[in-house]
């Protein structure tokens, strides 16, 4: 039975280059970390983890704008053709040439211009923009997250029957071609709330908003709930969880005393991936028309509509397109970051 | 070994039954009314719309519908469309509502269009992605290394259809360096020049993570000691690197290839609609613009067909080279 220091110095040899190791981890002597949790280890590399703190950055830089839309709206100055300060909804074709194009660029009451056809101003609907992507994005990956770990945990638990069930609906929602279902399933399900015409542009697009989250949460928990099943089933036999079942200690207890804290790291790891692929998910809805709808602003619906005049107005597409970029980006290398903090075989 | 091949295909057949009665119901028993698409402009008189229901049989009970499908698959039927009968030939998966042509036929036409944008894919994910990984892992931690492998990090990390969208945008149609595409009736040489384009971008995107598998299978099998061997019996290092490290490497590769391939010929919608290709993908997507719910349901038996049938190629392959997958 080998220590924890003599354990340390063969992992070393047999990766065999301590040169190697990043100047900004400390080579903790093996006693100082011997109390902390695997999530406070984790929690500590984050933090020295320059990639990650620009990409939270970034993100928080989001989530603020998305926040405070109407501040940074009205601090436009009022537009003195229409006399009014600019927000996301309202129209003003007498902003507009003949051929529907601006007749004027951006300007201190349009930081970012006007819409082509429309004429509201393109910095409010950027703003107000964030918000949708946000929201799907973090709610969606928080209700999937749950959706999955409950799957996998029962699944994993109580094997048998159940077991074979929820991994025959998990094997089945894999093998379906998702995007092709959920571009086809989005409108019919649509339908259900009342007939083409019946409803109002806003109502349309206040259900369109929570039917993309419930398509999206339905067919995004698969990979986790496999995850978690598999990670259940080693534990399960584990000395310690045979002792809480020994002296009897209820299913429920067990399984969020004694097996949920171990998935603690697996969980985050997945979670903080999927927030990224929701938002690129809706984004994609939105552009092949299955996603959000006029009037709420977004950034996948502002690219769709840009792309037919990106040679002429290029002003209209970029802003939407580098934001999305962006965000998706640090999110994804954020969820990278957090990955590489709580896996092991990286730590040095 | 055969429990195993016959466990996995019995589970593959259940699931291509269930996406086949799921999606029944979802497109002819959910709230869709297809003769209303079929209404030029979507006005017709209330008993021309029940003449529809009739001819089409969606009067029928579901049940019923739903066995004349089922048989349709296997032995075909036909259809009566204003007083012609029209035989639609085994596997009839419906006829288009707007062409009034078999769904079978619709599909298989738009499939050389997809096959070849899947192969053209798979030949630069698999040049750039197994290169990049093999120089990476060679010139581990150097500067080249942090840069190609940042850089197909960031790369991949972008929503895929705005960097398709901005490349489709910028190179073929403003500059015009790469050519547009072009249907395959115009001629063969327009039409495979126009799929250069979609096929660099897919194989440039999905090469990245190629490149990263790839990279840390090298760098494990580089360290082990029969590449030290066969180094220190004086093989060139070309050799060395090729039929000793790569060949040892590229297993979970050819697994996670033989599902992206599945993925790949199921139509990738968005690439087929931003550069507009007659694939698979965009029958699909403009199927359900005009609510063609035949061909819509078409495209997803085949696309699920497909995925299953490779999964399963890919399961069954990997328990041959990996004895320890049958035991789970």
């Amino acid at each position: 039975m080998s220590s924890p220091g003599a354990t340390d110095a063969l992992t070393q040899t047999s990766v065999g280059a301590p040169a190697r190791f990043r100047d900004d981890s400390p080579l903790a002597p093996p006693t100082g970390r011997s109390g902390r949790s695997p999530g406070q280890v984790a929690w500590d590399r984050l933090r020295r983890d320059k990639v990650a703190i620009v990409c939270a950055g970034v993100i928080l830089f989001f989530v603020l704008v998305a926040l405070f839309a109407p501040l940074l709206t009205s601090l436009q100055s009022v537009d003195p053709v229409t006399g009014t300060r600019a927000d996301p909804y309202t129209t003003h074709t007498e902003l507009l040439d003949l051929n529907g194009f601006p007749s004027e660029g951006m300007s201190s009451a349009h930081w970012l211009g006007i819409e082509k056809g429309l004429g509201r101003d393109l910095f409010a609907r950027w703003a107000y923009g964030a918000r949708p992507s946000l929201v799907i994005g973090f709610a969606a990956a928080a209700l999937s997250t749950v959706l999955g770990v409950t799957f996998g945990l029962l699944a994993g638990y109580l094997g048998g029957a159940v077991d074979r069930a929820i991994s025959w609906v998990t094997d089945f929602f894999l093998s379906l071609p998702l995007l092709l279902l959920i571009v086809a399933v989005v409108p019919i399900v649509e339908l259900r709330f009342g007939e083409r015409g019946s409803l109002t542009a806003e109502q349309t697009s206040t259900i369109r908003f929570w039917i993309v989250m419930a398509v999206l949460v339905t067919f995004g928990w698969m990979a986790l709930a496999r995850l978690v099943r598999g990670e259940v089933v080693s534990l399960r036999e584990r000395e310690f969880v045979q002792a809480a079942r020994a002296i009897g200690v209820p299913t429920r207890q067990i399984l969020s005393r004694e097996i949920l804290p171990n998935l603690v790291g697996p969980i985050i790891v997945s979670a903080s991936i999927a927030v990224p692929a929701f938002i690129t998910a809706e984004a994609t809805l939105t552009f092949l028309g299955a996603g959000l709808v006029e009037p709420t602003a977004t950034w996948g619906r502002t690219i769709a509509d840009a792309q037919n005049s990106f040679r002429s107005y290029p002003l209209w597409l970029w802003p939407p397109v580098l934001s999305i970029s962006a965000l998706v980006l640090a999110l994804t290398l954020l969820g990278d970051s957090i990955r590489d903090a709580f896996d092991p075989t990286t730590r040095c | 070994m055969l429990t195993y091949v016959l466990r996995r295909v019995g589970l593959g057949l259940t699931v291509l039954l269930a996406t086949l009665v799921a999606s029944f119901l979802l497109f002819f028993a959910g709230p869709a009314d297809p003769a209303q698409a079929m209404c030029p402009e979507q006005r017709c008189s209330p008993e021309r719309l029940t003449e529809i229901r009739e001819n089409l049989g969606l009067d029928r009970p579901l049940a019923a519908q739903f066995t004349e499908y089922f048989g349709g698959l296997f032995v075909g039927r036909d259809f009566e469309f204003a007083g012609d009968v029209v035989h639609c030939s085994a596997p009839c998966l419906g006829m288009s509502f707007l062409t009034k042509r078999p769904v079978s036929e619709e599909i298989f036409s738009r499939f050389p269009a997809t096959v070849l944008l899947a192969l053209g894919t798979v030949v630069v994910l698999l040049a750039v992605g197994l290169t990049v990984g093999v120089i990476t892992a060679r010139a581990r931690g150097s500067a080249l290394d942090r840069l190609l492998i940042g850089g197909s990090q960031v790369f991949g990390a972008i929503p895929y259809y705005v960097v398709a969208l901005v490349f489709a945008l910028y190179a073929t149609r403003i500059h015009g360096i790469l050519p547009q595409a072009m249907p395959l009736s115009d001629g063969l040489p327009g039409f495979l020049a126009g799929l250069i384009a979609p096929c660099l971008l897919l194989g440039l995107v999905y090469s990245a993570g190629y490149a990263r598998y790839t990279r840390s299978a090298m760098i494990e099998t580089l360290a082990t000691d029969y590449v030290r061997t066969a180094r220190s019996k004086g093989l060139d290092e070309v050799t060395v690197v090729r039929s000793h490290a790569l060949r040892a490497a590229i297993g979970p590769v050819v697994t996670i290839l033989g599902l992206d391939v599945a993925a790949l010929l199921s139509g990738t919608l968005v690439t087929e609609k931003i550069f507009e290709i007659d694939g698979i993908g965009k029958l699909s997507i403009d199927a359900l613009a005009r609510d063609d719910l035949p061909v819509i349901m078409g495209t997803v038996l085949v696309t699920a067909v497909l995925v299953v049938t490779l999964n399963l190629v890919v399961d069954i392959a990997y328990s041959f080279v990996d004895p320890r997958v049958r035991l789970s």
